[in-house]
């Protein structure tokens, strides 16, 4: 527990902690889990086998005190990490990390059972396993708006693709905008009161 | 803004999965409403999984079963489709008011609403021994008589408002109190609360008889 704490404690002194894993161990597993994950390659789900497995039994062990929930809790969770690989994003944690919420929620549901006799796995509620992605993925959303109305702009007369460029991606002001283009302010004003709405026009014929 | 958070050993505990259901549950709520506490969870789960995956004493695991047939047996199950989580919210009423309820309360069952004067509780049905959990209302001037609690008693306001002696408390605070806080809540314009408690609440004034029905309400 202490070496937890003043762990937490290096991250917000802004040291660097050291693990004992190493980096190369942290790439094996990122390449075995991705061969599985795109190839159900067995080869690479038996390296993560051999490599999770005892581990997550000594740990089992050690909180459960009983050798066949253990056992369980080993299956369960390397069952889930063949089933799941591919839904494992590297770019959003390590795959130690997602292991280790796989065993935590498999643990707690087993442990549920046994104790409240629920089989409601409230694990995935308390901890679900794909909700921070959801959450990463909304500007997704926007992006895809975006190429819609790029892709309406494209269709505007030149002079009024310039003005809604330059005013609304790189933020110039009509004033900057007409000195950038070399044209009266009025002129400025009325093409982009002109694109705006044909631009309306548009997106508005798509809903 | 949210002044009252789970400590530092709460949210190990929480990461580590060793709490019961209902307090993760309220820890879950708070951390969805405090980014705080949820980047320190996140943090946390790190640390945590690496401690676990660095132990290198592990060479003599005796499994309980055929490792070769087991990988055979899980190798030949089929990829789990990506289930995007129903996120529809589940919501509650009590006398005509209704409440949107947190996710984390999706696949939880709710006993029946019981009224004792501004109070209205239901329980919600973890099946978790001495640990009563329920969702309690307070109307618009409504409170709690002064009380201690012989356990902990963890208080999670989920909308309005309360106050007692300590202070004023707001959506997403997370107030543990035991025995060695004394308290007696009021809320001026109402609220709803997700409470977890371990132990019938002890009233400290002088008219315990008469209280004690709302002693086993609350808890």
């Amino acid at each position: 527990m202490q070496v937890v704490q003043s762990n937490v404690t290096n991250k917000f002194t802004g040291s660097v902690i050291n693990y004992m894993a190493s980096d190369t161990q942290h790439t094996d597993i990122c390449l075995w889990l991705d061969a599985v994950a795109t190839s159900r390659d067995k080869a690479a789900f038996t390296q993560l086998f051999h490599f999770f497995a005892p581990k997550i039994l000594h740990i089992s062990q050690s909180k459960l005190f009983d050798k066949s929930l253990a056992n369980e809790v080993v299956q369960e969770t390397m069952t889930n990490v063949w089933k799941k690989a591919h839904l494992f994003n590297s770019t959003k944690g390590a795959p130690t990390t997602w292991v280790f919420t796989i065993m935590r929620n498999v643990t707690f549901d087993i442990l549920r059972k046994l104790q409240s006799n629920k089989e409601d796995n409230l694990s995935e509620d308390i901890w679900p396993m794909i909700e921070d992605q959801a959450i990463e993925d909304e500007p997704f959303s926007d992006h895809i708006e975006q190429k819609n109305i790029l892709a309406v702009i494209d269709k505007l007369p030149k002079n009024q693709q310039e003005v809604i460029q330059a005013y609304y991606f790189m933020e110039m002001s009509q004033e900057q905008l007409a000195q950038h283009l070399d044209l009266p302010l009025g002129t400025v004003k009325s093409r982009l009161r002109l694109a705006l709405s044909k631009l309306k026009e548009h997106l508005g014929e798509k809903e | 803004m949210i002044n009252h958070h789970p400590k530092l050993n709460l949210l190990i505990q929480h990461v580590n999965g060793e709490l019961p259901a209902s307090i993760s549950a309220g820890i879950k709520i708070h951390s969805d409403m405090c980014k705080q506490c949820s980047e320190q969870i996140a943090e946390l789960t790190k640390h945590e999984a690496k401690l676990s995956f660095s132990q290198t004493n592990v060479d003599d695991a005796e499994f309980g079963f055929d490792v070769d047939a087991l990988i055979n047996d899980i190798t030949q199950t089929q990829p789990e489709p990506e289930v995007i989580p129903d996120n529809k919210p589940v919501a509650v009423t009590f006398r005509g008011v209704t409440y949107t309820l947190p996710n984390v309360m999706k696949h939880m069952e709710l006993g029946k609403p019981a009224q004792i004067g501004k109070l209205s509780r239901s329980r919600i049905l973890l099946d978790e021994g001495h640990i009563h959990s329920s969702l309690l209302r307070i109307e618009a001037g409504g409170g709690i008589p002064e009380h201690t609690h012989n356990g902990y008693e963890i208080t999670l306001l989920l909308e309005g408002n309360f106050k007692d002696d300590m202070g004023e408390y707001v959506p997403g605070d997370f107030i543990v109190l035991d025995g060695n806080h004394q308290h007696q809540p009021v809320s001026e314009q109402g609220c709803l609360c997700y409470t977890v408690v371990s132990d019938s609440l002890h009233f400290t004034q002088g008219i315990n008889k008469l209280l004690n029905p709302i002693g086993s309400f609350i808890y």
